[in-house]
């Protein structure tokens, strides 16, 4: 879960947290972009 | 946060994160037993219905949870499994910011702001009863810190977040970790028999859901296990519960360190920011994106069903990496300390309840 920082060249961490609202969010533009075209239940 | 997942294991300060590959086995084992307690209620519900049976409509997600315990009290799961299963906080948390979907602002600010209200009663009272038993029972202050932050606002991350603020001890916190793991498992069972024996409608019990049972995964469970419409309460409800961690571990840290039993509070604003689960900001996020009618109505349903499969592996984490004998381990003290606790909760959660029913009318 460390991702390098270009910047700095330091080393910093995400937090599960962070990760999971990351996915949640690419989750929901893939919706947006209809790049499926239904979630069924 | 992998290490609040698995019952009871002994709470270690640095361990080192699994790869992906090792990720892959439990996150199946998540995967098959939850989509096995999705298949039992669809298969029991047309079994019954063609032999004409009257048979209770059982959901899918308590199916999920039972298999789960079976199989971590039956059988032992191989360590290949557990990385992976550890990860069902991780898809709690995801499906909580999908189901951010499901709440329009207006939603969100009345029933976000009524449960805010009733959280900050809900921690204070919590507090100072977790703390009255602490002392009955001659429980060390730093355990009975630890349980009383735990039953107040959001169980294991709330514990794991304050064991380092306060500098308490692997032992104490496994202790705290242990009793509210297990009063969650119970909680889950008694809340939706109360809740039914009472009539409590959806509302209602979903914020009773949020505001009295502390870990978060036992808190969406207990709600959904209601209602599809009281889970979705219950997760609101918690949310806001979670939101308020910052500040309690602060003051905490703040108390320990006066007192020179703990290291100081530098920035206080980093330290809040620090420990704010960052989720609540993606849950509101997706509030607001669909308040603004970024998708279409069939996208609303989607990001929805996307929230349900992420609860589907949630709730077999519920059900998997709880182990009743490990947990029997842990010595009856903090354990008596935390069920008396969280009785009164309960108790004290549901008044409050029913007086905001009573006065809004929920």
């Amino acid at each position: 879960m460390a991702t390098e920082n270009p910047a700095s060249g330091k080393r910093f961490k995400l937090s599960l947290d962070t990760w999971a609202v990351i996915l949640a969010l690419a989750l929901a533009f893939a919706v947006r972009m209809n790049l499926f075209t239904k979630i069924p239940w | 946060m992998a290490t609040s997942s698995i019952a009871v294991e002994r709470v270690e300060s640095k361990s080192a994160p699994p790869n992906f590959m090792q990720l892959v086995p439990g996150v199946l084992l998540l995967a098959a037993v939850g989509y096995a307690g999705k298949f039992l209620e669809k298969f029991l519900n047309t079994y019954a219905k063609a032999h004409h049976w009257t048979f209770p409509n059982i959901e899918y997600v308590l199916w999920a949870i039972i298999i789960g315990l079976v199989i971590s009290n039956l059988l032992t799961v191989p360590k290949i499994f557990q990385p992976g299963i550890a990860t069902y906080e991780f898809w709690l948390k995801v499906g909580i910011v999908l189901l951010g979907s499901r709440f329009v602002l207006a939603d969100m600010l009345k029933l976000g702001g009524l449960s805010l209200a009733l959280v900050v009663v809900e921690i204070s009272l919590s507090l100072l009863l977790m703390h009255a038993l602490g002392r009955a029972f001659n429980l060390t202050p730093k355990l009975t810190s630890l349980l009383a932050v735990g039953s107040s606002i959001c169980g294991v991350s709330a514990i794991i977040a304050a064991k380092g603020a306060i500098d308490a001890d692997d032992e104490d916190s496994t202790f705290a970790i242990a009793a509210i793991l297990a009063l969650g498992a119970l909680a889950l069972f008694t809340f939706p028999l109360i809740g039914h024996a009472l009539h409590m409608n959806d509302t209602s019990f979903g914020l009773w859901a949020g505001l009295g049972v502390d870990n978060t995964a036992e808190a969406t469970a207990t709600g959904a296990l209601y209602s599809d419409a009281a889970g979705k309460v219950a997760v609101l409800a918690k949310t806001a519960r979670n939101a308020m961690i910052g500040f309690v571990v602060l003051g905490y840290a703040i108390y320990w360190a006066k007192r020179g039993q703990a290291q100081g509070v530098g920035n206080k604003a980093a330290f809040l920011w620090n420990k704010f689960p960052k989720f609540v900001l993606g849950f509101l996020l997706m509030s607001l994106l669909v308040s603004f009618h970024t998708f279409d109505k069939g996208q609303v349903t989607s990001l929805g069903n996307l929230s349900r499969w992420a609860f589907l592996l949630t709730f077999a984490g519920v059900g998997l990496r709880t182990n009743f004998r490990q947990m029997s381990k842990q010595g009856l003290r903090p354990f008596v300390v935390g069920a008396l606790g969280e009785v009164l909760i309960a108790i004290l959660t549901f008044g409050l309840v029913l007086g905001a029913n009573r006065i809004w009318g929920l």
